[in-house]
């Protein structure tokens, strides 16, 4: 996978790293479940550092695609507590809580996913502005500015007045990726954003991913790639049944599991005999 | 049928014609504001989450969709006034009328609209951030009208059409004109011939605009 071709995606200063890394996000004990028979997080712990990707597999009901949801404020949780840049984020266990308890943290986590999220009533430029426009108090003219910047630097300045209905499935999830990067995000969310894609345009958007990670940009990954999520990973997290089954370094993970049920999943997904 | 048409006894009433439409207009112009922007609100209310505010909304469709349009505009006109002793002009009280029907009619074509919002766009408007109301208004109100614009432009036309039951509560538009110049002159099939024509005249050009318009929907739909 190169990443050569890419001009630098936003050239802003990682405020992540502010944070002592170790307590970038931290999740204890958090759980959730869609009725009573599917526990999609049970008791789930889970540190990620401010310079981590993490890359999270496993079987589908595993709870990958929940954890991201719970994080972007989707979802709730009914136990457990998320910390994120050091301060209380959701609490599980508060009473009709479950749910981002701090607007302000909540707006620096952006999410990208599956499937096309784009408006189609408003233009690549409507779709970037919006949100910067009425959450955070940007002028019309300062927005464009902001978005016309930032096609630019994504090789997709010529779509700007353009609507989503006339761009590819690539380009739209490049623009996807572009607007959520509109609000500066401190933790960025991709929940399989190529699994609708084309094969050649799923390189067009894992590069502007890997444009992302090369500026330390802390990324939370749910992928089926495992090539993919190897090249881009500094750790993975291999979940089933809602826990934590085995994680870490890609490298490790992906030639010596050391759970059997990591490496059953893995013979599967990677058609090992 | 050697019945010898006449139609020069009209010339001398076209300034009450003309006052008929612009009364007809008038009721099918305000009651279709009143239908457009009322209709959005109920359309919110059958779909919240809270029981109290979903039932009566839903009761005031189902009144208005279960029972004649003229019982609704008779009942206006008899029984407002009498359970709530107020006294409101002919004109307003029609518009009243109509336009609450159209509510009714409109909030069930907004709510096609709104259930056709693919869920991901509430969750990609969540995740920037979009307060409710910008959620509402921003990404769910500009796509659910896209999709409701065909129906709530029939539901227009149709209250246009269903104006003329005012003229039974003697409100001066064009049917009640028309009423009154064919009795007056003994000429019933100028008249309403006339008045038919005049209806078709308004209502042909809308219809064919929708037709235009779901057909570009369509094809867009296809792309």
């Amino acid at each position: 996978m190169k990443a050569s071709n890419l001009a630098a995606v936003p050239s802003r200063p990682l405020h992540a790293c502010e944070t002592k890394s170790s307590e970038f996000i931290q999740l204890r004990d958090v759980y959730k479940s869609y009725g009573e028979n599917l526990v999609v997080m049970d008791h789930l712990d889970l540190d990620m550092r401010a310079d981590d990707r993490l890359v999270i597999i496993g079987p589908s009901g595993s709870g990958k695609s929940s954890l991201l949801r719970v994080m972007m404020g989707l979802e709730s949780i009914q136990g457990g507590t998320i910390r994120f840049q050091g301060k209380p984020y959701i609490d599980g266990n508060a009473r009709g809580k479950g749910k981002p308890m701090d607007c302000t943290l909540q707006t620096q986590v952006g999410m990208v996913f599956q499937h096309y999220t784009l408006f189609p009533h408003l233009s690549v430029q409507g779709n970037l502005i919006l949100a910067p426009m009425k959450v955070h108090g940007l002028s019309r003219t300062q927005a464009t500015e902001k978005a016309r910047a930032l096609l630019a630097r994504l090789g997709l300045e010529s779509k700007l007045n353009v609507y989503p209905s006339q761009l590819s499935g690539g380009q739209k999830q490049r623009v996807a990726i572009a607007r959520a990067l509109m609000l500066e995000p401190k933790l960025m969310l991709f929940d399989e954003v190529t699994s609708a894609l084309d094969p050649e345009m799923v390189i067009e958007v894992q590069n502007v991913m890997l444009q992302l990670a090369e500026q330390k940009m802390a990324m939370i990954i749910v992928t089926h790639d495992m090539h993919f999520a190897r090249h881009i990973a500094t750790r993975v997290v291999f979940c089933a049944n809602g826990k934590v089954v085995e994680q870490g370094h890609p490298d490790q993970l992906f030639t010596q599991p050391r759970e059997p049920r990591t490496r059953e999943f893995l013979e599967k997904v990677l058609h090992l005999d | 049928m050697n019945y010898q048409f006449d139609f020069n006894f009209l010339q001398g009433n076209f300034g009450l014609l003309w006052d008929g439409l612009k009364v007809t207009l008038q009721l099918a112009l305000v009651s279709n504001i009143v239908g457009l922007v009322l209709g959005f609100g109920l359309c919110l209310l059958t779909l919240s989450r809270w029981f109290f505010l979903r039932w009566p909304a839903q009761l005031f469709i189902e009144f208005f969709r279960c029972t004649p349009v003229l019982l609704q505009i008779v009942w206006f006109f008899y029984c407002v006034p009498m359970l709530f002793n107020v006294f409101i002009d002919p004109i307003t009280m029609g518009v009243l009328a109509l336009g609450l029907n159209l509510t009714a009619f409109n909030a069930e074509a907004y709510r096609a609209g709104v259930q056709a919002v693919p869920h991901e766009h509430l969750d990609a408007s969540v995740a920037l951030g979009l307060r409710p109301w910008q959620r509402t208004l921003y990404v769910i109100l500009p796509q659910a009208l896209r999709t409701a614009i065909p129906v709530l432009m029939t539901n227009g036309i149709s209250i246009l059409q269903q104006s003329a039951l005012v003229a039974i509560v003697a409100v001066g538009d064009l049917m009640y004109v028309g009423k009154s110049i064919a009795t007056e002159a003994y000429r019933p099939l100028e008249t309403y011939s006339l008045i038919a024509l005049i209806y078709f005249a308004l209502s042909l050009p809308i219809a064919q605009f929708v037709q235009w318009l779901e057909r570009r929907q369509d094809t867009a739909l296809a792309r």
